[in-house]
């Protein structure tokens, strides 16, 4: 037990050295040279999961809207408060956490994969050699790729699954778009609870993926390995990073 | 344009050879059930190995689960001071749609993934191949065991997050809200939630499923030693995740028209 909590402790401290070098190699300019890269990486964060995140989020919104219809319908038939505060849930939570997860499992299994099988075939060590620092020429693009990109695919997660749930709400219920889509319930700190949310899962995924990827050891086995492990342990992130920035909108955006 | 038509055809001729693939594969998986042929001592240890590597990630997620939504809630329990509002969002959005989805995800990244790593290595190293030339069938040998054993585990694995959500609701109920745990616990008892409770369970089973069928589908065609495998497991737990999402829409459709 002890030596788990050992290891954990010991594996956090990897992860803030490296969340720190990333920091300071992105402050320092190291992505002005690299903007094609950064465009690169921008586009197969973003672009190439936006049919994911469609796909997703709205089959999330067109499930819960059904099954808490479904749940109401039994207690009071008054439909008109469904509509608001599942666009508060979306925008406050379910938006950016399961647009988050979803990340978490493409582009963080992605990342480790692709990290980790450079490392294996030695190009990072041909990197170093060339004096070229892994942390600039690897990690800081997609750092910075996956923290615009999350809130980008948040926001657009959001507006997805609360149109995938209206119209569930119309076809299912025949409650009218008007009815459904008002925001009386959404207040700014909402908003923010939820942007924030967005922002601290696009700059962690990177970062404990790419942790996972460069500690690849061994063949296809420790790829395999590598890569699961960044799957595990960037959705983890994003859960515990819920928990914690909701009790903090709570306490703090609500007073 | 054609280029443009060509390339939708493309997606959707690779989408259907996809999930033709993956039913194949299905019902290969269940052909060799009928007669047995599944290895008895590979499903035991397959068991142990998914029930034991999924376990620690599923309680953790399902304390966190409970937490958030208990927090979430407490938005309107502040405001109109309603505490059994708290029974009802712990229970029915934690048992019928959240929990199993989230620790459906989680399961998928821990042992989809890693099912995935370890049949696409098998398959780059030619372990399969040398499987086969024994005269031993690889899916009865290595695919089967692992589908019962994840079709089992994340059924009982969601009963089990099931109770740790309510703990970590019932431990954030206390802390932020100041709501008794008896309090709490006697909320969740009454808003009668046997059928959401069932609802999950069910759920946990049929992702635990279509987990399996997916990831041994993607481990089985790896191909291209380490890069390959890493592809593989990322190609593997974006499809789990779809899939997941899907078979949730479909039995939420089928539970409802009941």
């Amino acid at each position: 037990m002890s030596q788990a909590i050992a290891q954990w402790m010991d594996s956090m401290v990897r992860l803030g050295r490296l969340f720190r070098q990333t920091f300071t190699s992105v402050l320092k300019g190291s992505l002005r040279r690299r903007r094609s890269q950064l465009i690169v990486q921008m586009y197969e964060i973003g672009n190439k999961s936006v049919l994911f995140i469609t796909a997703t989020l709205s089959i999330l919104g067109m499930i819960s809207v059904f099954q808490v219809l479904k749940q109401v319908e039994k207690i009071v038939p008054d439909f008109s408060m469904i509509g608001p505060a599942f666009i508060q849930m979306m925008i406050r939570e379910f938006g950016p956490t399961i647009t988050g997860l979803m990340i978490a499992t493409r582009v963080g299994s992605g990342i480790a994969a692709e990290v980790g099988s450079m490392v294996v075939t030695e190009q990072v060590d041909a990197l170093r050699m060339s004096n070229a620092k892994p942390v600039d020429y690897l990690v800081a693009p997609r750092f910075v790729a996956c923290g615009i990109q999350t809130m980008m695919l948040s926001i657009y997660g959001v507006v997805v699954g609360v149109i995938a749930g209206s119209i569930t709400a119309y076809v299912f219920w025949n409650i009218s778009f008007g009815m459904f889509l008002r925001f009386d319930l959404v207040q700014w700190g909402d908003v923010v609870s939820g942007l924030l949310k967005a922002l601290a899962y696009g700059f962690t995924i990177p970062i404990v993926a790419s942790q996972a990827g460069l500690e690849t050891k061994g063949g296809s086995e420790g790829v395999g390995a590598a890569t699961t492990r960044a799957v595990v342990n960037a959705s983890f992130a994003v859960v515990i990073l819920d928990l914690l920035l909701s009790g903090f909108s709570y306490l703090v955006l609500y007073g | 344009m054609t280029s443009f038509l060509t390339r939708i055809g493309g997606t959707v001729r690779s989408l259907v050879v996809l999930t033709g693939g993956m039913f194949l594969l299905l019902m290969k998986i269940l052909r060799s059930f009928v007669p047995m042929a599944c290895d008895s001592r590979e499903t035991w240890r397959a068991f142990y190995k998914v029930g034991v590597k999924g376990f620690p990630i599923v309680v953790l997620t399902a304390l966190f689960t409970g937490a958030i939504m208990v927090l979430q809630s407490g938005h309107y329990v502040a405001r109109t001071g309603a505490t059994s509002l708290l029974g009802w969002a712990a229970g029915f959005a934690v048992f019928a749609e959240i929990g199993p989805i989230l620790i459906g995800l989680m399961f998928s990244g821990r042992v989809g993934a890693n099912n995935t790593a370890e049949l696409g290595t098998m398959v780059v190293t030619e372990q399969v191949d040398a499987l086969r030339s024994l005269a031993i069938e690889p899916t009865a040998y290595l695919v089967a065991p692992r589908f019962l054993a994840m079709t089992l585990m994340l059924f009982l694995l969601t009963a089990m997050g099931d109770l740790f959500a309510l703990v970590g609701g019932a431990a954030t109920a206390k802390v932020m809200l100041d709501v008794p745990v008896g309090i709490f616990f006697q909320q969740v008892v009454d808003a009668q939630l046997l059928d959401e409770y069932w609802l999950g369970l069910l759920k946990g089973m049929v992702f635990g499923m279509s987990i399996a069928v997916v990831s041994c589908y993607f481990g089985l065609r790896a191909s291209g030693g380490a890069a390959g495998v890493g592809r593989a497991v990322n190609a593997s737990v974006v499809a789990a995740a779809i899939s997941i999402f899907v078979t949730d829409y479909v039995v939420a459709l089928l539970w409802g028209a009941m």
